[in-house]
């Protein structure tokens, strides 16, 4: 697992998702992803490095790695799926971790991840006649 | 709900978020613990800001300053002084208070219809150590954020 302890809140990747982790001064693609800003945090400009996942359909995703980086395993019965009552309005989110030391921190669903320029959900349903 | 003398009494708990008195019904609270550690999901919703670990598993957090639209809101990672563990069907809710007040049994005919509050999650009003205390059922809330499909609930 790829843990980023944002001070917004700590969030997870699982590794076997992350493709690569550059420094932000060598990432040359689009606008790295404020996975937690999506989440409703208050939204970061910049950090130090991209961690770069699998998304939807393969895709490269950017997300803006703001905080320490640390990779680790985890005990899987640490991994506490969320409650349905949240699950659907925050897909992003498949669980919290646990840890040992009382802390949490979100496991990204890097494939429910939308990038920003991505069409609203039925958009490409309904193309233009003009 | 119990029969006592020809009429039923209700146990509750009585807490306390800053200056409001709720009393939520003794049945439904499964554990009451100390300060809450959780972690914010903003987007899910105001009255259900986060989540926390519980016995193993996750569950949503109930803000009532939120439900109640009054008082300071939740900030993760830390709750209030005390946290109630509530069970609402097959839903657990951890719900951050300031304090926790003896359990007490009433009779149904000490719990009035409410007046200070008409929205559908207050059930009632009764009177606790001289104050007026909300009665007040959170699966109401629930409700309104239950998915259309009712399967795999935590």
């Amino acid at each position: 697992m790829v843990h980023v302890d944002d001070p917004r809140a700590r969030w997870s990747v699982s590794a076997s998702e992350v493709i690569r982790i550059v420094a932000a001064a060598d990432w040359s693609g689009g606008a790295p992803i404020d996975v937690l800003a999506a989440l409703g945090h208050a939204p970061r400009a910049r950090s130090l490095r991209v961690v770069i996942a699998r998304g939807e359909r393969g895709r490269e995703l950017p997300l803006l790695g703001v905080g320490a980086l640390a990779v680790g395993d985890v005990d899987p019965t640490s991994v506490l799926p969320l409650p349905l009552l949240l699950a659907t309005r925050t897909p992003q989110v498949s669980a919290i971790i646990a840890a040992a030391d009382g802390s949490l921190s979100l496991l990204i669903e890097p494939s429910a991840v939308l990038f920003p320029s991505d069409s609203v959900a039925g958009e490409e349903l309904c193309p233009s006649h003009s | 709900m119990a029969r006592r003398q020809n009429s039923f009494v209700r146990s509750f708990v009585p807490i306390t978020i800053e200056s409001t008195w709720i009393a939520v019904d003794m049945a439904a609270v499964r554990e009451i613990g100390g300060p809450l550690t959780w972690i914010a999901l903003p987007t899910a919703s105001a009255t259900l800001p986060g989540v926390a670990a519980w016995r193993g598993r996750a569950i949503a957090v109930a803000d009532l300053a939120a439900v109640l639209g009054s008082g300071e809101r939740l900030t993760a990672p830390t709750g209030r002084v005390r946290t109630l563990y509530l069970q609402q069907g097959a839903s657990t809710l951890a719900v951050p208070v300031d304090a926790v007040r003896e359990p007490l049994t009433v009779s149904d005919s000490d719990v009035r219809a409410p007046r200070v509050r008409t929205e559908s999650f207050c059930t009632g009003e009764l009177d606790v150590e001289g104050h007026t205390t909300l009665v007040v059922n959170l699966g109401v809330l629930l409700d309104a954020h239950r998915p259309a499909v009712a399967s795999g609930l935590h």
